[in-house]
C-alpha cells in the first residue's frame, strides 16, 4: 500500500458518501451539498494522483483548478434553479418534482 | 514547494476530519447543520490540498468553496424555509438502495483501484510549484482559461435571469 | 419445303388474328365502332377461316406428314421447358376445318341476332378472343399449350354465357360454367404434372415416344389417362359434371352453337383423340371412358324428353352426343368417335341456329309449349332445322346416320354387348325427343298469344345463309367421307394419327349391313311414337306423365344432379366456411393480433412505475447501473 493508495482510498469514501446523500436526501439542497462533495472527492483524487504520479506537467493540478472554477458555476446556476421553483411550488421537496411521472 | 513526503499521522486526522464532516452533511437533519459540516468539510479538503503539496489548490479551495459556494447554499437555505417534520421526511424512500449501491459501489472501486497497477509511484511529491503553474495556465491552457470565464459570465447571466423576480405583465 | 414458310404464316396468323379483333374491338369498339363493332372480327375470323382450310388442304396433301413448328420458347426453367409450338396433322385438319368454318358463319349470324344489342362490341370481342383460344387448343404440340387454349376457352365460355350480366341466371350460369369446369381442369393438371414426372417433357411427341417404348409404367399410365380424361369429363359435360351445360343456354345462341355444340366442349373428345397413344395402353381407362360415356348418353337423352325450352332440349343432346363420342373413343373405335364430332359439329351448330332463329321469330320465346305451326310462317329455318333434326336422330342419308351407325355398330362388333343395348335405347330416346322437338315447333296450330303471332318472321339473310350453309354438310358430309363405313375416305385420312386401330371389315350384306338396318329401325320407331304422341293425340305426353309420375319428375328435374351438388359439396363448404370465420379467423387469428396489442398495453402499464419523474430515482438507476457495470467488467477483467 503506497501512499497514494491510501489518498484514493479517501477519495473513494468520500465519492460514495456524497452519492449516498446525492440519492436519498429529500431536500434538493442538501442534494446539491452532496453533490458538491462528490466533486470534491474527485478533486482530491487528482490532485493526489498528479502528487504522487506527476505525469505532464501541472495537468492534474491546473484540472482540479477548473473543476473548482466550474463546480462555482453550477452550484449557482443550480440553485438559482431551486429558487425559481421554490417561488411557484412553495417546496424543496425532491419526491414533489414529478411533473414528468408516467 | 516541492519535495515532501508522507505524514501518515496528518493524512489520518485529515481523513478522519473531511469524512465524519461528509457524513454530517449527509446525516443531519436540519439543514443548517448540514451546511456549516459541509463548511469544515471542504476546509478539511484544503488541508489535504496542502498536504499533497498543492499550496495553490489549497487557497483556491478555501477562497470558492468555503469562501463563495459555502455562502451561496446559506442564502439559498435562508430563502427556501422548510418546514420541520419527523424522520421520515427527510430520508426518501429508495435510502437503502441507495445506501446498498453506495456501499457497494465504494467496495468495488476500492478494489479495482487498489489492485489495478498505477506504475511508478514516487515517494517525493511531483507537483509543481506556483511559477510554472502560472506559466502553464497562461501559456498552454490559456484557451480553457478563457473559455472557463466564458461559462462564468453566462452562469451568472443565467443565475440572474432565472432568479429575478418575474414583474406582473399588463 | 417451299410451302413451309408460308404454312408457318398461315399456322401463326390463324389464332393471331382473332386475339387482335379482340384487343382492338374491346379497347375501341364501343367508341369508334358503335353499331358497325362486327366489321373488324368478322374480317378477321373469315381469313382465319380461310387460312384454316388451307391448312386442311395442306394436311390433306401431306397425309403421312406432320408440319410442326416451335415458335419460341415460352417457359424455361430448367428441366422443363416448354415451346410455343404448333403442330397440324390430319386430326387437326378436320379440328381446324370444324372450328374455322362454324366459327366463321356464327360471326356471321351474330351480326343478325345481336342487332341493338347493347353489348355488341363486347360480344364479338369475346367472339374473336375465343376463337383465338380455340385455335390455339387445337393447334398447340404440347399439353401446357393445349391447356392455355382450354382454360381461354372456359373463360370465353364464362364471359359469354354470362353475356347478359346484369340478368342474375346468367351470371349464375356463368359462374357455374366455370367452377365446374374448374373440378376438371384440376384433374387435367394433376395429369399434366404426371406426365411430366414420368416423361421429362410435355410435348406430344416427347411424350407419345416415351409411351411407344413402353417407358411408362403401366399404372402410371392408367392415372394419366384417368387424370386427363377428367378434364375432358369436365370440358365436354359428361356426367357428372355436365350440369353447367343446360344452364349455359342462358348465353345468346350463337354462343350455344359455337361454344357449346361445335367447337369448345368438342376439346375434351379433341384432348382424347389425341393422346391415343397413351390411352390405347391403358385398357382400364379406355373402359371408363366408354362406360362414362354410354352412361352420360343415355341419361342426357332421357332428360331432354321432359324439357320444354327449345334450347335446353337441344342442350341435353349435345350431352348425349358427346357421350356417344367418348363411347366410340373408349370402345376402340377413333375414327368413328372423330368422324361423329365432324358431323356434330355442323349438324349441332345448325339445330342451335335454327332455333336461335325460331326465337328470333317468336320474339324471344324459348318455351315450346307456346310454339306450334311454324312450318308455313317460317318455312326456310324449318327445312333447315329438319335437315339437321334428321342428321341428329341419324336418318339415312345424312350425315349423323353413318357416323352413328359406325359407333353403335363399332361397339356390338367389339364385344360391347351392353353398351350396344344401351346406345340403341338412346338412339330411340334421341329420335323421340327430336321428333318432339321438330313437332311441337313446327306442326299443329301455334298457342302463343296473338301478338307474337302477328310477328313471326323469317329471319334476314345474314342469319338465314348460314343456315343454308350449314345445312349442306349436316346433309352431304357421311356420303362424303364416310363411305364405305369402315373404310371411308375419313378412315384412310385418320390413319397416320390412330395407327394400330383395328379396323373391323364391314360387309353390307352381312353383320355390318343387318346392324345398321337395326339402328334405322329403331329411328323410324322413334320418329313414329314421336308423331304419334305429339302430333295425332297430343293427349297422350299428359296421362303418361299422369301415370308415371315419378318418372316424368326425376326426367323433368334433371334427375335431381343440382339438387345433388348444393347439399353435399356447396352447403357443405358454406358450412366449413363459416365455422371457419366464426371460430378460426375471428377467435384464434383475430385473437392473435388483438393479442400482441394487449400484450404491448399490458407490458407498458407493467412497466409504467418506474417512470417516477423524480430525478433520485433515475440517478440511482445510473449509478446502479454504473456499479453492476463495473462489476461485470472486472469479473471479466480478473477472469
Amino acid at each position: 500500500m503506497n501512499p497514494l493508495d491510501w489518498w484514493l482510498l479517501l477519495a473513494i469514501l468520500l465519492f460514495c458518501i456524497g452519492a449516498f446523500g446525492v440519492l436519498s436526501r429529500r431536500n434538493i439542497i442538501v442534494v446539491v451539498m452532496s453533490l458538491e462533495l462528490m466533486l470534491n472527492a474527485v478533486n482530491i483524487a487528482l490532485v493526489a494522483t498528479a502528487n504522487f504520479r506527476g505525469g505532464s506537467p501541472g495537468a492534474g493540478t491546473l484540472f482540479s483548478l477548473f473543476i473548482i472554477v466550474l463546480a462555482a458555476a453550477e452550484v449557482t446556476v443550480g440553485l438559482a434553479i431551486v429558487l425559481a421553483n421554490y417561488r411557484n411550488r412553495r417546496t424543496v421537496q425532491t419526491d414533489t418534482f414529478d411533473d414528468l411521472k408516467g | 514547494m516541492p519535495g515532501g513526503d508522507f505524514h501518515p499521522w496528518l493524512f489520518v486526522i485529515v481523513a478522519a476530519w473531511v469524512l465524519v464532516c461528509a457524513l454530517g452533511v449527509v446525516a443531519f437533519k436540519k439543514i443548517m447543520y448540514s451546511a456549516v459540516s459541509m463548511v469544515f468539510c471542504f476546509l478539511g479538503v484544503a488541508f489535504a490540498y496542502a498536504l499533497l503539496y498543492a499550496p495553490l489548490v489549497a487557497v483556491v479551495q478555501l477562497l470558492v468553496y468555503v469562501g463563495a459556494i459555502s455562502i451561496v447554499i446559506i442564502f439559498a437555505i435562508m430563502l427556501t424555509e422548510v418546514q420541520d417534520g419527523g424522520y421520515e421526511l427527510f430520508f426518501n424512500r429508495q435510502t437503502l438502495a441507495a445506501a446498498i449501491v453506495a456501499l457497494v459501489g465504494a467496495a468495488v472501486l476500492a478494489i479495482v483501484a487498489l489492485s489495478a497497477d498505477i506504475g511508478e509511484v514516487s515517494e517525493k511529491a511531483l507537483t509543481p510549484g506556483l511559477r510554472p503553474l502560472a506559466a502553464l495556465l497562461f501559456d498552454r491552457y490559456v484557451f480553457p482559461f478563457e473559455l472557463v470565464s466564458l461559462v462564468l459570465v453566462a452562469a451568472m447571466v443565467g443565475a440572474i435571469v432565472l432568479a429575478r423576480r418575474q414583474e406582473e405583465r399588463r | 419445303m417451299e410451302g413451309t414458310a408460308f404454312m408457318k404464316t398461315a399456322v401463326a396468323l390463324i389464332p393471331l388474328l382473332p386475339l387482335l379483333g379482340f384487343i382492338v374491338t374491346l379497347v375501341l369498339g364501343k367508341r369508334f365502332f358503335g353499331t358497325k363493332a362486327h366489321l373488324l372480327p368478322v374480317a378477321l375470323v373469315t381469313v382465319s377461316a380461310a387460312l384454316s382450310v388451307y391448312a386442311f388442304s395442306w394436311a390433306f396433301t401431306h397425309q403421312h406428314e406432320t408440319f410442326e413448328w416451335n415458335a419460341f420458347t415460352w417457359v424455361a426453367a430448367g428441366r422443363f421447358t416448354v415451346e410455343w409450338g404448333f403442330q397440324v396433322d390430319t386430326l387437326t385438319g378436320i379440328m381446324l376445318l370444324v372450328v374455322g368454318i362454324i366459327g366463321m358463319l356464327v360471326h356471321y349470324y351474330s351480326i343478325g341476332y345481336m342487332h341493338g344489342d347493347e353489348g355488341y362490341y363486347r360480344f364479338f370481342a369475346y367472339l374473336n378472343l375465343f376463337m383465338f383460344a380455340m385455335f390455339v387448343l387445337i393447334l398447340a404440340n404440347n399439353y401446357l399449350l393445349l391447356f392455355l387454349g382450354w382454360e381461354g376457352v372456359g373463360l370465353c365460355s364464362y364471359l359469354l354465357i354470362s353475356f347478359w350480366f346484369r340478368k342474375k341466371s346468367a351470371s349464375q350460369a356463368g359462374k357455374k360454367a366455370f367452377l365446374v369446369n374448374r373440378v376438371g381442369d384440376f384433374g387435367f393438371t394433376l395429369g399434366m404434372f404426371l406426365i411430366f414426372t414420368a416423361t421429362g417433357t410435355l410435348q406430344f411427341s416427347g411424350v407419345f415416344a416415351h409411351a411407344d417404348e413402353g417407358l411408362i409404367a403401366a399404372g402410371t399410365m392408367t392415372w394419366i389417362c384417368v387424370l386427363l380424361f377428367t378434364g375432358a369429363v369436365g370440358k365436354s359435360a359428361q356426367f357428372p359434371l355436365h350440369v353447367w351445360l343446360p344452364d349455359a343456354m342462358e348465353g345468346p345462341t350463337p354462343v350455344s352453337a359455337l361454344i357449346h355444340a361445335a367447337t369448345m366442349v368438342n376439346a375434351g373428345v379433341y384432348m382424347v383423340a389425341r393422346s391415343y397413344p397413351l390411352f390405347i395402353n391403358s385398357d382400364g381407362a379406355m373402359m371408363l371412358v366408354m362406360v362414362v360415356g354410354t352412361f352420360t348418353a343415355i341419361y342426357a337423352a332421357y332428360i331432354a324428353i321432359t324439357q320444354n325450352d327449345i334450347k335446353k332440349v337441344i342442350a341435353y343432346s349435345t350431352i348425349s352426343s358427346l357421350g356417344f363420342m367418348f363411347m366410340a373413343l373408349g370402345a376402340g373405335a377413333w375414327v368413328a368417335g372423330i368422324f361423329y364430332l365432324f358431323a356434330h359439329g355442323f349438324f349441332k351448330g345448325l339445330l342451335f341456329l335454327c332455333s336461335g332463329s325460331v326465337i328470333h321469330a317468336m320474339g324471344g320465346e324459348q318455351d315450346m309449349r307456346k310454339m306450334g305451326g311454324l312450318r308455313k310462317k317460317i318455312p326456310l329455318t324449318f327445312w333447315t332445322m329438319l335437315v339437321g333434326a334428321l342428321a341428329m336422330v341419324g336418318m339415312v342419308p345424312f350425315a349423323g346416320f353413318w357416323a352413328k351407325d359406325e359407333i353403335v355398330g363399332g361397339t356390338f362388333v367389339r364385344g360391347y354387348y351392353v353398351v350396344w343395348a344401351v346406345a340403341l335405347v338412346t338412339v330411340l330416346l334421341t329420335a323421340i325427343y327430336m321428333g318432339r322437338l321438330i313437332f311441337m315447333t313446327f306442326w299443329g296450330e301455334n298457342r302463343s298469344d296473338a301478338e307474337v303471332q302477328a310477328h313471326i318472321h323469317e329471319s334476314p339473310p345474314v342469319m338465314t345463309v348460314p343456315l343454308v350453309l350449314l345445312a349442306i354438310p349436316a346433309a352431304l358430309l357421311g356420303l362424303v367421307v364416310g363411305l364405305p363405313p369402315e373404310s371411308g375416305w375419313i378412315h384412310s385420312f385418320l390413319e397416320p394419327v390412330f395407327f394400330d386401330v383395328e379396323s373391323e371389315p364391314f360387309e353390307w350384306a352381312g353383320e355390318g349391313g343387318l346392324l345398321m338396318l337395326v339402328s334405322l329401325a329403331v329411328v323410324i320407331v322413334g320418329i313414329l311414337i314421336a308423331h304419334r304422341l305429339w302430333v295425332r293425340d297430343v293427349e297422350i305426353p299428359g296421362r303418361l306423365a299422369a301415370r308415371f309420375p315419378a318418372t316424368y319428375a326425376a326426367s323433368y328435374n334433371k334427375m335431381y344432379m343440382d339438387a345433388i351438388y348444393e347439399v353435399v359439396p356447396i352447403r357443405s363448404t358454406i358450412n366449413f366456411a363459416g365455422w371457419l370465420w366464426s371460430f378460426f379467423d375471428v377467435k384464434v387469428i383475430d385473437g392473435a393480433v388483438n393479442g400482441v396489442a394487449w400484450l404491448g398495453g399490458w407490458a407498458g402499464d407493467r412497466l409504467r412505475p418506474i417512470q417516477t419523474g423524480r430525478v433520485q430515482n433515475y440517478t440511482l438507476y445510473v449509478f446502479g447501473g454504473m456499479v453492476v457495470l463495473v462489476v461485470v467488467l472486472a469479473w471479466v477483467w480478473v477472469s
